[in-house]
């Protein structure tokens, strides 16, 4: 029962420029439910990429039940027994349960694959989970949790002697969520471990027996669950006291409603209420699955919703980003290499794609113009570049941030909504990009909304702070220096 | 100092221009009437329909669609031209009905690939179909040669001094194209649209209207093709036009158009069509019969696209 079935000793990966894992060491025991904490970029997939033989360890070394342990690739460490249900469920949507089931491990007489029989252990371990689910139900038709279910079934008629799961709850609902539990007890029972990767403390305590936290790539400790006194006890081990920037306070003018939502609901919000004042910085604050990129996607005409939007006093029945950004509205979406650049294209040309009128007369566009506009950004917010007709495919990531920044500013619109602005962009652009918003803010009295995932990015930023849970405002707060971080993080995983 | 962009596209113009180049001085090696004046025009009479209608059609795929429909669209566009002018509506109101039909056509595809979401694949192969039909149809399934007036035949063979008017209109069209592709608003939310048309909604550009137009542009050419291809040949024929839209359709890709979308020049597509025409004529010169002319080109398509990629991959 004590045994390790996996340690891992001093691993360490070094990216270009980023240490994502510096010297992590702990065991998992044989049999146990083990869960690995921590915030976005903590070093949680890394690590699990260096597991199933994904990523290639810079340092550090592997055992798997008291062997080394040296994946090359994916398909290695699944033959040995380690499997990953991932966040995005590896599951072909146009496929049959049981063509998914099948795909990859097709057993077949000359050539033709072998149906699968009731007798058969895959079918008994299906049923076993979920009796509803039918062998010739298309996956596209089922839910979340039904497809998880599926994934998980192949997994385990694999003969998988460690399980890992990624954030598996993040689109399940209540009800799913405590059925998903009583299949990985009842795994735990079969002798399968499970390594549980989680945002959710409250999931911890309900079927953990162990606990490691992350952050920014180092173990903070392994504990096992029964020993954590509290849920602070773990926001503090994922946090710690990390404030390099410090919120500036400001005097917000709370007589112009910039911005007001009333009510608005769809799928996954459940009836949004909130002013944005002029000039003010807004963040939004909360979990996967909170709602907060809905939010911002419902603002900007992308998603379907019911409620009012208005602007300044005024309903807008925007439909689409083209008729929101023309009533002054424009939005940094949150990823910038498939929603927010043409890689293809120049530094220029991307940055004045987004108000094309200011360099064109009758449609016709004037190069010098589109240039020094481009120019003017490079230089306002210090894009490293060699020139403005350098194709942006080639820059950094904290650069290729900044032209999308602006594009949008290019715009000159009076409210901008930024969907996690520094994601993936190194210290000291992040703290350049912060200092711009609040300028934006502060001089040129743009109404700003962050939506982000980093809870320090957050309290640097904002002048009110909105916290969400699962589609609803929980709480708004004033920002001030005194903010308790540990109670924040209580509302958004569900406490009160 | 010059950028990576620019060196790329200069680059992808020296491979195309050098195939060019190695196929003329081939054919003109191995046959002595391929290198005359005469001759050249020829080609470029033969490639200006290509030429004309590949200019939107260049766009239309960098904005990541395709057209299949142009080859049926100049048949019924030519066959209309041939009955309008019959009934003895005044030529010019022949071929700007004939062009306004095509137009026509490429609204339709815009309305299916736009608003009813159906990939342009699919779409401009059921308005090939039709278009096809439609000619044979209006047509009888006879040529329409009974009836025109005497100066049908006069835009499709006039001369200007030395040079063909059908020379003189596709450098004209080539020139209005290469304006539009590299100096206007509608030029670069095309390339955006194709490049990432995620990226191009969130940018509030209005990809609806703009794909519309691209296939309105086309449709419109389409039918001055047929219109021009009506009168050259001094007859409306419902049979003309198979396969035109493979022509083009090759020329684009000859000419370092992205079949993804996000890439590609108007000057590419006609050196490409040049590429096309050049083989075809000399292969005729030469005596080669058909069946192999088709074996040739398939060859030349492919291999071009091989040299290609790895003349860029080895300069990476």
């Amino acid at each position: 029962m004590d045994e390790n079935i996996l340690e891992i000793n001093n691993i360490s990966k070094v990216f270009p420029g980023v240490i994502a894992l510096n010297d992590v060491s702990f065991a998992v025991k044989r049999n146990t439910i083990h869960c690995i904490v921590g915030e976005n970029g903590a070093g949680k997939s890394t690590l699990i990429k260096i597991l199933m033989g994904a990523y290639k360890r810079t340092s550090g070394s592997l055992f798997f039940e008291g062997k080394e342990y040296d994946p090359k690739n994916v398909k290695e460490s699944m033959n040995m027994g380690i499997n990953t249900i991932y966040q995005e469920i590896n599951v072909v949507e146009t496929l049959t349960v049981e063509q998914n089931l099948n795909l990859g491990i097709e057993e077949n007489k000359l050539g033709v694959i072998k149906r699968i029989k009731k007798t058969d252990n895959i079918y008994k371990i299906l049923k076993e989970i979920d009796s509803s689910i039918k062998l010739s139900d298309e996956l596209a038709g089922l839910s979340v949790a039904q497809k998880q279910t599926v994934a998980i079934t192949k997994v385990i008629a694999s003969k998988t002697k460690v399980l890992i799961l990624d954030e598996p709850t993040a689109s399940l609902s209540e009800f799913e969520v405590s059925k998903l539990f009583e299949i990985l007890m009842n795994l735990k029972k079969q002798g399968i471990t499970i390594i549980y990767i989680t945002h959710k403390l409250n999931e911890i305590f309900e079927i953990g027996d162990y606990v490691t936290t992350l952050r920014d790539g180092n173990v903070i400790e392994t504990k096992q669950v029964k020993d954590v006194t509290s849920k602070s006890e773990l926001i503090n081990m994922m946090f710690g006291k990390v404030f390099t920037e410090k919120y500036i306070p400001a005097e917000i003018d709370r007589n112009i409603k910039a911005l007001e939502l009333l009510n608005i609901k769809n799928k996954v919000l459940k009836g949004i209420n909130f002013e944005l004042f002029k000039g003010e910085i807004l963040g939004f604050y909360g979990l996967i699955g909170s709602g907060k990129t809905e939010i911002a996607r419902v603002i900007y005409g992308l998603d379907k919703k019911e409620g009012i939007i208005k602007l300044f006093g005024k309903d807008i029945k925007s439909k689409n980003p083209l008729s929101v950004i023309s009533k002054g509205i424009s939005m940094i979406p949150e990823e910038r290499r498939t929603q927010g650049l043409f890689t293809e294209l120049s530094i220029s040309e991307n940055i004045v794609i987004m108000n094309t009128k200011k360099i064109s007369r009758f449609g016709i566009t004037s190069a010098i113009k589109e240039r020094s506009i481009a120019k003017y950004f490079i230089k306002r917010l210090m894009i490293a570049a060699k020139s403005e007709s350098q194709i942006v495919a080639f820059l950094s990531g904290g650069n290729q941030q900044k032209v999308v920044i602006s594009k949008c500013l290019n715009a000159e619109s009076t409210i901008i909504l930024l969907d996690e602005p520094t994601r993936g962009v190194d210290v000291s652009a992040k703290e350049e990009i912060h200092k711009l918003i609040r300028g934006l803010a502060r001089e040129s009295g743009v109404s700003i909304i962050v939506f982000s995932s980093e809870l320090e990015e957050i309290l640097t930023l904002s002048d009110r702070i909105v916290l969400l849970y699962e589609g609803k405002i929980k709480k708004v707060l004033d920002n001030s220096s005194d903010i308790d971080s540990k109670s924040i993080m209580d509302i958004v995983t569900g406490g009160n | 100092m010059r950028t990576a962009k620019i060196n790329k596209s200069v680059l992808q113009k020296l491979v195309i221009i050098g195939i060019l180049v190695v196929i003329v001085i081939a054919l003109s090696l191995l046959s002595k009437q391929f290198l005359t004046a005469a001759n050249f025009y020829n080609v470029a009479v033969q490639v200006a329909l290509v030429i004309i209608v590949g200019c939107p059609i260049t766009l239309l795929m960098i904005s990541g669609n395709l057209d299949l429909s142009v080859g049926g669209t100049i048949a019924v566009t030519g066959i209309l031209f041939a009955k309008f002018a019959t009934w003895g509506i005044p030529l010019w109101m022949s071929a700007l009905m004939a062009c306004l039909i095509g137009a026509l056509v490429g609204y339709i595809n815009g309305v299916l690939v736009v608003h009813l979401k159906i990939t342009s694949v699919i779409a401009t192969l059921g308005l090939m179909y039709v278009t096809r039909g439609l000619a044979y149809i209006f047509s009888d399934g006879k040529n329409i040669n009974a009836g025109l007036p005497t100066n049908f035949d006069r835009l499709g063979r006039m001369f200007i001094g030395p040079v063909p008017l059908a020379l003189i209109i596709f450098i004209v069209i080539v020139a209005i194209f290469y304006f539009v592709e590299s100096k206007t608003v509608f030029g670069k939310y095309s390339f955006a649209i194709g490049g990432n048309r995620t990226a191009a909604e969130l940018s509030g550009i209005d990809i609806g209207r703009i794909t519309l137009l691209l296939f309105v542009l086309v449709g419109f050419l389409a039918g001055f093709s047929g219109v021009l291809l009506g009168s050259r040949l001094g007859v409306g024929q419902p049979n003309v036009g198979v396969g035109f839209e493979f022509d083009i359709i090759v020329a684009v890709i000859l000419g370092g158009t992205s079949l993804a979308g996000g890439k590609g020049s108007i000057l590419g597509m006609v050196i490409g069509a040049f590429i096309v025409g050049f083989l075809a004529n000399g292969l005729n010169l030469m005596g080669i019969a058909s069946f192999w002319q088709s074996v040739i080109k398939g060859i030349v398509l492919v291999g071009a696209v091989v040299l290609d990629r790895l003349i860029k991959e080895k300069i990476k």
